[in-house]
């Protein structure tokens, strides 16, 4: 496999602001979530002091919605979580009841791990692993106002207020607070406050963050029923098993302690008319019809009344039966999101095959919350406005655990090389999805929640789940996100995978070289036998056989895709200043103009991905800015 | 649209001349001179004064080179930059500039020489404003050429093309981003089916477009005149591949006529309408008003007379009934049955036709004045003058154009560009389609159509991820 590429223009990038003054903590981190959790420990291992505010020490890392980690997109930014020494694959692996590959027949770049998990075991993992955190400070309890001071007119948050008074004194900040801020749950007129149930919504907090004027959208997301396992008729029910060898997330984890839970399947069942038609009828009571709901639902996860609405022609929608853990009875009714009345709910659920007898322990809701416009943030996950503020998770706009996660992980860190006065840490579009979703994030104001889909990626085919080590970890260490141990272990594999390239490269059959020999799609190792028996003797385990396998096989279009990369860098290493006045610019279109004003795309490159932005404008614009950068050094 | 790469245009002056230049600059300039070069003389690659003198292969045969090589940093860019000297004919100029694309080199954009210039520290500061000046000017230029082509019918022909991919990225996007239990699963034979059907599309519009650009861009004359001043024999006598533009609501002869007149150093479209003094009604009028567009779109006008019997004042009368024209010249015909007398000799100072050569000033000025006129006694069947009509046609359409209609050959460079994109879209299509068959999985399969995408997108626009995902929302109902 060729090398990576240079990471693009690492000196050209900078925090947005200027070092910050004192305080007892270096990162705060508010709010306990996917995000959070991982925002803290990043900071942590890069040697910041670091507290973490959350309503319930023993609810960190809790699964809100559906007990499942990774899936089409999701799992490659998981396996790049873990690459930076992130906790969500090993804490997946260790609490997994059920691991399947997805997308196996559609090549090596859009394959994903998925699990469903214990989500009470994956709860308690992820406290453990807090708990045992040398050097992270754990408070409980309500962040209620930003600290603040002023520095050269602009107010610089400089920590936490908590509502019981206590003051937590951070030179940075991470608000992770999820669906918190403003939220409002919807079960048909019913409405309650909090975010999640049985739990409060952030609201002090909500407007306290108004005094920085900051542009606010308004979302929704939904969640199904959660069922009573022995009221279902599981023999009338299509049976969906894991995979007969899974594997793990986490390069960390041991293969022979894998899996370290008994796998237990999901079921399948489907929605029909009868349940359709009383969803119809009932229309004019779901908040999300009657205009109760004014935030804007997801487009792919989309709320079975609205399945009903919008896909009418279609006679049955897909329901998977998941299992919310080992040692619990509650079944998540997955494809049937609703904030239709509880009585509404039960009715259509009743005349579903194998539900019929179907009791709640949960019924469906609706949550509304504000969330942060992510055009505001820097590419660092930086409010630009806000010096000492970071957000990450779903207040940027994004949806799912593992989204959530990955920005907790780039703000901590970043929040951490800020403070300790290093470079920030950017990730390119070409090095990971991590890079593609913080780079589409940063210019735009989502319509609806944004989630991870590999079509995102321009260069899918080098973002594969299997080579995220050699994408990121090297990355990672660098910085020191990556501990020794696991960085031995990566060198030590990779040692394995070249050994076994040479191989491939120097021997051969009739006239072709085995890599040659195994660029035919026809062609795989496991099917030459002469081949396999080589192998032997390199110590290889069966993925890291298919790992070379795919490196060849995808070679001439990583090649390809390498020099778009090429072409594209000259324009991504190119800066737009934060004070680069566009308003005086002649020649460029009025949509560019107001676009790339409102968005401020931080280098050229971004600009040019911006919709309304034509190449033109991107001419002009790189014509200006380098007018613009010659003024500057002769001015100093 | 980067920045970098390796960049090409046509940068002589536009329409026939001499000689045309094309120039290219990037770090692939040495490997296209490499590729093009052929010639008894080997290349000198290193740094030479003046130019080098060989032969340039566009693929379909070789023409006369001379060619001026500009190592970087001494050059206009401070890149390495080749300046191709070819034939001034259009299509030889063409030809080499779409063998100079093929190898993977992109058309410049508006002033693009120039910013490279600029941004490599050739130009200073004060230039600046200038340069930008001028980059909004030409993408603007570029943009109405390239509207006005679009509007031209490829627009039509593009935009289910577009549509086409844009729907079979989208299934094949959501085969991809979502699990075969979901809806958005598409059997691969229903997508290979869309993909051959949208090759055969392509390779229709490149061949449409092909064939468009060739004959209807060549600089355009006229012959007009009453009808039996001798146009048709001139026209039959000029051109060996007459094609008859027919009215579909007449079909009479007097329909126009058009053939390609060759003048040796470019071509010519040359026109034959119908007479223009005749009483038309219902399809002759009909015929008449299209022969009139193709006047008034002529880029010289060749007012043919026979001057047997004809008074001053006929001629005079005559000429005011002419179509407008920024050029013209007047030919008196049927030169082998009255030499040098009647009128031509009564009504010009000195005897028989005035030579070309001497009235220089006035041959591109718009001749509004009857005795200013250039004109020049021509036989078809002698063959009489002929060589000197030649002539002043080439000098008349020369390296300055005519003035008043510029020949447009941004047009002409954009719909090369369009042919080209058309094809790598074609070409990058069919690879993913063979390849699909013999078992590519889906994944690499999508990286060609994604490839064919940008091809179209840089004709006619972008079409972006969330283009793709709208799509794939609006048709599937996708959800876990």
């Amino acid at each position: 496999m060729p090398d990576q590429p240079e990471p693009f223009s690492a000196p050209l990038r900078h925090h947005p602001h200027p070092a910050p003054g004192p305080g007892d903590w270096d990162v705060v981190v508010v709010g306990g979530g996917h995000a959070g959790v991982e925002a803290a420990l990043a900071a942590v291992r890069l040697g910041a002091r670091t507290a973490i505010v959350s309503f319930r020490r023993e609810l960190f890392g809790e699964m809100s919605c559906n007990p499942a980690i990774g899936g089409l997109g999701k799992g490659q930014i998981v396996k790049e979580i873990d690459a930076l020494g992130g906790i969500m694959g090993r804490v997946a692996d260790a609490t997994g009841i059920q691991f399947r590959m997805l997308n196996t027949r559609k090549g090596a770049a859009v394959r994903a791990p998925r699990c469903q998990s214990d989500r009470h075991r994956y709860r308690e993992e992820v406290c453990r692993l807090m708990e045992a955190c040398a050097g992270l400070d754990i408070f409980e309890g309500e962040a209620a106002s930003l600290l603040t001071e002023v520095r050269a007119g602009t107010p610089w948050v400089c920590g936490v207020r908590l509502k019981d008074g206590q003051e937590l004194r951070g030179r940075s900040v991470i608000l992770t607070t999820g669906t918190f801020l403003r939220s409002i749950m919807h079960q048909g007129d019913e409405i309650s406050v909090g975010g999640r149930i049985g739990e409060r919504s952030a609201t002090e907090l909500a407007k306290d963050l108004e005094r920085f004027q900051l542009a606010i959208g308004r979302l929704k997301t939904g969640t199904p029923a959660r069922l009573v396992a022995d009221s279902i008729r599981w023999s009338e029910l299509e049976e969906q098993a894991g995979d007969e060898f899974p594997l793990p997330f986490s390069w960390a984890t041991p293969r022979d302690k894998f899996p370290a839970l008994p796998s237990q399947p999901c079921h399948i069942t489907y929605t029909n008319e009868a349940a359709h038609e009383i969803i119809r009828a009932n229309l004019h009571r779901a908040p999300m019809y009657t205009g109760a709901i004014q935030g804007v639902g997801p487009r792919y996860c989309p709320a079975v009344e609205d399945k009903v609405t919008r896909f009418a022609d279609r006679a049955q929608h897909q329901l998977f039966l998941e299992p919310e853990g080992l040692d619990t009875d509650w079944i998540y009714a997955n494809g049937i999101s609703t904030s239709l009345p509880k009585e509404v709910q039960e009715a259509f659920v009743h005349v579903i095959p194998g539900l019929e007898k179907a009791r709640f322990y949960r019924h469906g809701y609706a949550v509304e919350y504000d969330f942060v416009q992510p055009s505001q943030l820097d590419d660092t996950l930086a409010v630009r406005k806000v010096p000492g503020l970071y957000l990450a998770g779903q207040i940027n706009g994004t949806s799912g655990y593992e989204e959530a996660a990955a920005q907790g992980l780039m703000a901590g860190a970043n929040a951490a090389l800020w403070t300790s006065e290093r470079a920030p840490f950017v990730l390119a579009r070409h090095e990971a999805y991590i890079g593609v979703m913080i780079d589409d994030l940063v210019v735009t104001n989502p319509t609806e929640p944004y989630r991870m889909f590999t079509s995102r990626a321009e260069y899918r085919l080098l973002l594969r789940q299997d080579n995220a080590d050699s994408r990121l970890l090297e990355l990672g260490y660098g910085i020191g996100l990556v501990g020794e141990d696991q960085y031995a272990d990566y060198r030590a594999r990779k040692g394995r995978l070249e050994a076994a390239r040479k191989l491939f490269d120097s021997t051969r059959s009739g006239q072709k070289t085995w890599t040659e020999l195994l660029r035919r799609p026809e062609v795989t190792v496991r099917s030459d036998a002469a081949m396999e028996k080589a192998l032997a003797g390199f110590c290889l385990s069966a993925e890291e056989i298919d790992r070379v396998e795919t490196d060849i096989k995808y070679e001439g279009y990583v090649k390809n895709q390498l020099e778009d990369v090429e072409r594209a860098r000259r324009q991504e290493g190119i800066e737009i200043p934060p004070d680069f006045d566009l308003a005086g610019l002649k020649g460029l279109g009025e949509e560019a103009r107001q676009k790339i004003m409102e968005l401020r795309p931080r280098t050229l490159g971004a600009a040019g991905r911006i919709d309304g932005v034509r190449p033109p404008d991107v001419a002009l614009l790189s014509v200006f800015l380098e007018r613009h950068r010659r003024a500057e050094a002769e001015a100093r | 649209m980067g920045n970098t790469g390796t960049i090409a245009a046509i940068a002589s002056p536009r329409g026939p001349g001499a000689r045309g230049v094309i120039r290219v600059s990037g770090p692939e300039a040495a490997s296209v001179v490499r590729e093009v070069w052929c010639g008894d003389e080997p290349l000198a690659e290193a740094e030479t004064r003046g130019f080098q003198f060989g032969r340039f292969d566009d693929g379909r045969g070789t023409q006369p080179l001379m060619l001026l090589w500009m190592p970087g940093p001494r050059s206009f860019t401070r890149e390495d930059v080749a300046e191709f000297h070819l034939p001034g004919s259009p299509p030889l100029l063409e030809a080499a500039l779409e063998r100079i694309l093929s190898l993977g080199v992109r058309s410049a954009q508006a002033g693009e020489f120039t910013r490279r210039a600029f941004e490599n520290g050739r130009i200073d500061l004060t230039r600046a404003e200038g340069i930008l000046e001028l980059v909004h000017a030409r993408s603007e230029a570029e943009r109405r050429a390239a509207t006005a082509l679009l509007l031209g019918g490829l627009s039509d022909r593009l935009a289910p093309l577009r549509d086409g991919l844009a729907a079979l990225r989208a299934l094949s996007e959501a085969s991809l981003d979502f699990d075969e239990t979901d809806t958005g699963h598409v059997p691969s034979e229903e997508l290979e089916a869309m993909g051959n059907r949208l090759l055969d599309g392509l390779r229709e519009a490149t061949r449409w477009e092909a064939r468009r650009s060739k004959g209807t861009d060549l600089p355009r004359v006229a012959l007009v005149g009453d009808p039996n001043a001798g146009k048709s024999s001139l026209f039959n006598a000029l051109v060996q591949d007459a094609r008859a533009l027919v009215s579909e609501l007449s079909g009479t002869t007097r329909d126009v006529l058009i053939g390609t007149w060759d003048l040796g150093e470019f071509q010519v479209e040359l026109v034959d309408t119908a007479g223009l003094d005749s009483d038309a009604t219902g399809p002759d009028r009909e015929a008449q008003r299209m022969g009139q567009r193709y006047l008034e779109s002529a880029d010289l006008q060749l007012w043919l007379v026979d001057p047997r019997g004809l008074t001053p004042a006929d001629l005079e009368a005559r000429f005011k009934r002419l179509p407008a024209a920024p050029n013209r010249l007047l030919i008196w015909t049927k030169a082998d049955l009255h030499p040098a007398e009647g009128l031509a000799a009564r009504r010009t100072r000195g005897a028989g036709p005035q030579p070309i050569e001497s009235r220089a000033g006035a041959v591109h000025s718009p001749a509004q004045d009857l005795d200013g006129l250039p004109r020049l006694a021509v036989s078809s069947s002698s063959g009489q003058g002929r060589s000197e009509l030649q002539a002043a046609v080439a000098q008349i359409l020369g390296s300055e154009g005519p003035a008043g209609t510029p020949i447009p050959r941004r047009e002409r460079e954009i719909g090369i560009r369009h042919q080209v994109a058309l094809n790598a879209a074609a070409l990058a299509l069919q690879g993913g389609l063979e390849a699909f068959q013999v078992g590519l999985p889906l994944d690499q399969f999508a990286q060609h159509l994604r490839q064919a995408g940008a091809q179209l997108d840089a004709i006619h626009g972008r079409t972006t991820a969330e283009d793709l995902l709208t799509r794939i929302f609006s048709s599937f109902c996708i959800g876990k």
